[in-house]
């Protein structure tokens, strides 16, 4: 009995050391993680099914002939299926860090696969590792879990001389060691090289920032500083405690022969005697060597730093509130971003003066999440808003669309449409608020009062009030069908003796029927606008419908005002009917929820555009035939922007499978395969 | 975003998706016994007008710039002044219809060789590589008529290289030449043309797709009564 206790709490110990989710093995500092979990993945394909399948069955193929293998399986690569694998980053002044994680099943497996004629990898332990050919990343795997590093070290870091003569590292600047004696040499000789030519690594003002940067800081949560201060002398041992990236302690550079470069002044001598061709080879030569030297310390921290999320422990992103939050058990694959406050900030410097308008500021972590199932494919996003911001979008989506616009949508033939609402006047109101949170800091901070000035003056100017009469905010825009109309062109027939003669043919044209309406409580500007042009012989009037005259369209637009809502067209019978009452309204339940509950909401109904378009206008029958084929095989597609919710907005993108298919990924196999036919 | 922007969208979603089009080019050629001629050449994009106006509206279309009416004027204008200053060209006349898309080229030569190397000069002209793979000859004594044409082999390599919706532009298109001579035509080698009742003019007509493929060859020789 004791046997079978120990046995069983031996195989549940076992059984929980596999099952742990790597996620643990993500720093609570990461900025970017991206997750695919296995589990729901291989859920909707069995492992098999994917090894039959035709993308499968070329990626298989495609792995054994580069790697000069036999795969008959995926689960030959000793990869656990069955579990997340993760992609995440980490940012610093000094590096960046990419890294995936992948579960090992069998990692005997995992070596075989690595392993080849030219490809060795180095084993402690359990510990193997394998440094890629061109020594930009690294692999490194145990029995559990394989970690894959790539490193790419900031130009800016070593362009601080204090920093990069530390690591025996030199700026190599042509302006600096070369430039002057190539200009005392022959002017020419510089045209030869313009500077824009060598000073592609010096243009970094502004320092990248560091990931500690949060916009609220969270409670109770742990920091890890990703800036290289730890002073403690580090190895590549295993450590019990996690440390930050080693970069302020690493002494194998020490190693690398530093070499003497010639200061301006020799530069300056030598290139007296030499041509300026000679300088500038000689700084391409210095610069490259630099570079070897740069590439071999980022290995150098690559290595430790992969061993150090092999074997230590850490505070993980599971700390992280903004990152669990946002995970969904359901979800295939999914994105989360620190904060794109942070991520705009890291890019900024980059666009040079523009980079300090913070146009992302008081936004915070983003998320999207990809779910498939037996009828949708869906991406769901979440943006988070810092609290002023939040506020500021609660008010200005505190508003329904006109629902005496859904009289006008006809589900069974409507192509498409998308309709939206805001409050004008909430808008109107907030928007200074957000310019001068955008482009306050772009402007410097001692224009605080010109900016507040300027607020003062736009709510001063305009009449929110008066504004949001005119334009309430909300607006529709369907496509309810296809039309034909008859138009007349230019054609040549020739006598029995080839004698050309200009006729005029007609041909019959498949048109859209568009229809687009916004509500206005106060249509007094539009009739205005609509006299003018009727004096001005650009509008004419037919009752209470006007049609605009515009000489180069190629579609007649019509303008109706009725019930306080403002109607455009190219259909003179639709708003014809609008006008008379006779309107069919015919709006299914779902269409109904899709544009009522939501701010924003868009629909493409690619099935009732099927045979439509007559085949000569699409190119001919064949083509036709293809693209009748594909919408076909179109579901729904639909957009929604979903309500505000604590501090996060969010949106949905889905699109239907069509029927006899299982489930989404399998739909997505099949379309792949009919498109590589 | 101002109401123009919004109008121009609006067409873009309605119209530009199905954006083949029906063109046709007309070359037509006079040739008189001593040799002289005129030619007229036509390009009419009229039954395409609504699709044409549309895409007119636009700055660019699938990543094309879309050129103004008053920069295909210009063109116009330039290769007419080329013409002018050709040897053997004269009496060079253009016209174009901007309601209904229709250009034409038209001028006399003193010898059918005059042609030869003005299309070539001004596609150079417009900085576009062609080789020049098309010639025009008339032999007053034997009294025949050669036009030659080699398939351009690049511009079925060019046009495989378009993307389908690009390549839709071509569907349809048509190229229409047409012979007028003042003696009898005796024979016209290419199978694909037609001799009119009269015996005086040969009429090939082609899809331009053909000719991009080089399933048609437009080469002719035209024997007239001596």
């Amino acid at each position: 009995m004791k046997k079978i206790l120990i046995a069983i709490s031996f195989f549940l110990t076992f059984k929980g050391a596999i099952a742990q989710d790597l996620v643990k093995k993500i720093p609570s500092n990461a900025f970017t993680v991206a997750t695919i979990k296995g589990d729901n993945l291989f859920k909707l394909m069995f492992v098999k099914d994917f090894d039959e399948s035709f993308l499968g069955k070329k990626f298989l193929t495609g792995a054994s002939k580069s790697l000069d293998k036999n795969f008959n399986s995926i689960e030959d690569f000793g990869i656990n299926l069955d579990k997340s694998m993760y992609y995440f980053n980490q940012l610093n002044d000094s590096i960046t860090y990419h890294h995936f994680l992948i579960p090992i099943k069998d990692a005997n497996k995992f070596d075989e696969l690595i392993k080849s004629k030219e490809t060795r990898f180095t084993k402690k332990g359990d510990v193997r590792t394998y440094i890629l050919p061109d020594s930009s990343g690294i692999l490194m795997w145990n029995n559990t879990m394989l970690c894959g590093v790539n490193g790419s070290i900031k130009s800016s870091f070593f362009a601080d001389s204090a920093k990069s003569a530390k690591y025996g590292i030199k700026d190599i600047r042509y302006q600096n060691n070369y430039d002057e004696a190539a200009v005392a040499v022959d002017s020419t000789a510089v045209a030869t090289y313009p500077d824009t030519t060598y000073s592609e690594d010096v243009t970094y003002p502004v320092a990248p920032p560091k990931v500690k940067k949060k916009i609220a800081p969270k409670k109770g949560k742990k920091k890890v500083a990703a800036k290289p201060k730890a002073a403690a002398k580090k190895t590549v041992k295993k450590k019990k405690q996690y440390t930050p990236p080693p970069i302020a302690d690493v002494e194998a550079v020490d190693a690398v022969d530093v070499v003497d470069m010639p200061t301006t002044t020799d530069a300056a001598v030598e290139a007296v005697a030499a041509p300026a061709d000679d300088a500038y080879d000689e700084y391409q030569q210095a610069r490259a060597e630099q570079e070897g030297k740069k590439k071999k310390l980022a290995l150098e921290w690559i290595l430790i730093h992969a061993d150090q999320i092999l074997s230590t422990e850490y505070p993980s992103i599971e700390k992280n509130k903004s990152y669990t939050e946002s995970l969904d058990n359901a979800a295939i694959a999914s994105l989360w971003v620190s904060s794109l406050q942070d991520v705009y900030g890291s890019v900024a410097p980059e666009f040079g003066t523009y980079g300090k308008a913070n146009i992302m500021k008081g936004y915070g972590s983003l998320n999207a999440k990809l779910f498939m199932d037996k009828s949708s494919f869906r991406i769901s996003t979440g943006l988070e808003l810092a609290k002023e911001q939040a506020e500021a979008y609660k008010k200005i989506m505190n508003k329904k669309i006109n629902k005496n616009f859904l009289k006008y949508v006809n589900s069974e033939k409507a192509i498409g449409f998308m309709g939206y609402s805001i409050d004008t006047k909430a808008y109107l109101e907030e928007f200074p608020k957000f310019m001068k949170q955008a482009y306050g800091s772009f402007l410097g901070s001692n224009m605080e009062q010109e900016i507040e000035i300027g607020s003062d003056l736009f709510s001063l100017i305009l009449d929110e009030e008066a504004v949001s009469k005119v334009v309430k905010g909300d607006a529709l825009f369907v496509i309810n069908g296809l039309n034909s109309k008859e138009v007349t062109y230019t054609s040549y027939d020739y006598d029995e003796d080839y004698n050309r003669k200009e006729v005029t043919k007609t041909k019959k044209e498949t048109l859209p029927d568009f229809l687009f309406m916004f509500s206005s409580e106060d249509t007094r500007l539009f009739n205005k606008l609509i006299n003018y042009g009727i004096n001005k012989k650009l509008v004419s009037v037919d009752q209470n419908i006007y049609k605009i005259a515009a000489k180069q369209s190629p579609i007649d637009i019509y303008l109706m005002i009725k019930d306080g809502i403002v109607f455009f067209g190219n259909s003179l019978t639709e708003i014809q009917s609008i006008s008379n009452n006779s309107y069919r309204t015919n709006i299914s339940k779902a269409h109904k929820n899709l544009l009522a509950k939501n701010n924003f909401s868009f629909l493409f109904n690619a099935k009732n555009l099927v045979g439509k378009v007559p085949d000569e206008e699409i190119g001919g029958k064949e083509t036709a035939a293809k693209f009748n084929e594909t919408l076909g095989k179109m579901g729904n597609i639909y957009m929604k922007s979903n309500p505000i919710k604590g501090n996060i907005v969010s949106a949905d993108i889905s699109a239907e499978i069509p029927n006899g298919h299982e489930n989404a990924l399998k739909y997505l196999f099949s379309l792949i395969e009919n498109a590589a036919k | 975003m101002k109401l123009k922007e919004f109008y121009r969208l609006l067409l873009f979603i309605i119209l530009v998706p199905a954006l083949s089009s029906c063109f046709q080019v007309i070359e037509e050629l006079t040739l008189h016994n001593d040799g002289t001629g005129e030619v007229i050449l036509t390009i009419n994009l009229s039954q395409s007008k609504t699709k044409v106006q549309s895409v007119m509206l636009l700055d660019s279309i699938n990543g094309y710039k879309v050129p103004s009416k008053q920069k295909i004027q210009q063109e116009l204008n330039e290769a007419v002044a080329y013409l002018r200053k050709s040897e053997g060209i004269s009496n060079v006349k253009s016209t174009s219809d901007f309601n209904n898309y229709i250009a034409t080229i038209s001028f006399s030569f003193k010898d059918v060789s005059n042609i030869n190397n003005i299309t070539k000069n001004i596609l150079a002209q417009q900085k576009i590589k062609a080789p020049n793979t098309s010639s025009y000859n008339f032999n007053k004594t034997t009294k025949l008529f050669s036009r030659k044409y080699q398939p351009v082999g690049t511009a079925k390599t060019e046009y495989n290289k378009l993307k389908s919706k690009d390549k839709a532009v071509f569907n349809g298109a048509t190229y229409t030449s047409i012979y007028r001579f003042e003696s009898p035509v005796t024979n016209s080698s290419n199978p694909a043309s037609n001799v009119s009742k009269s015996g005086k003019a040969v009429m090939l007509k082609s899809s331009i797709l053909d000719l991009i493929n080089g399933k048609i060859n437009v080469s002719n020789q035209i024997q007239l009564s001596k």
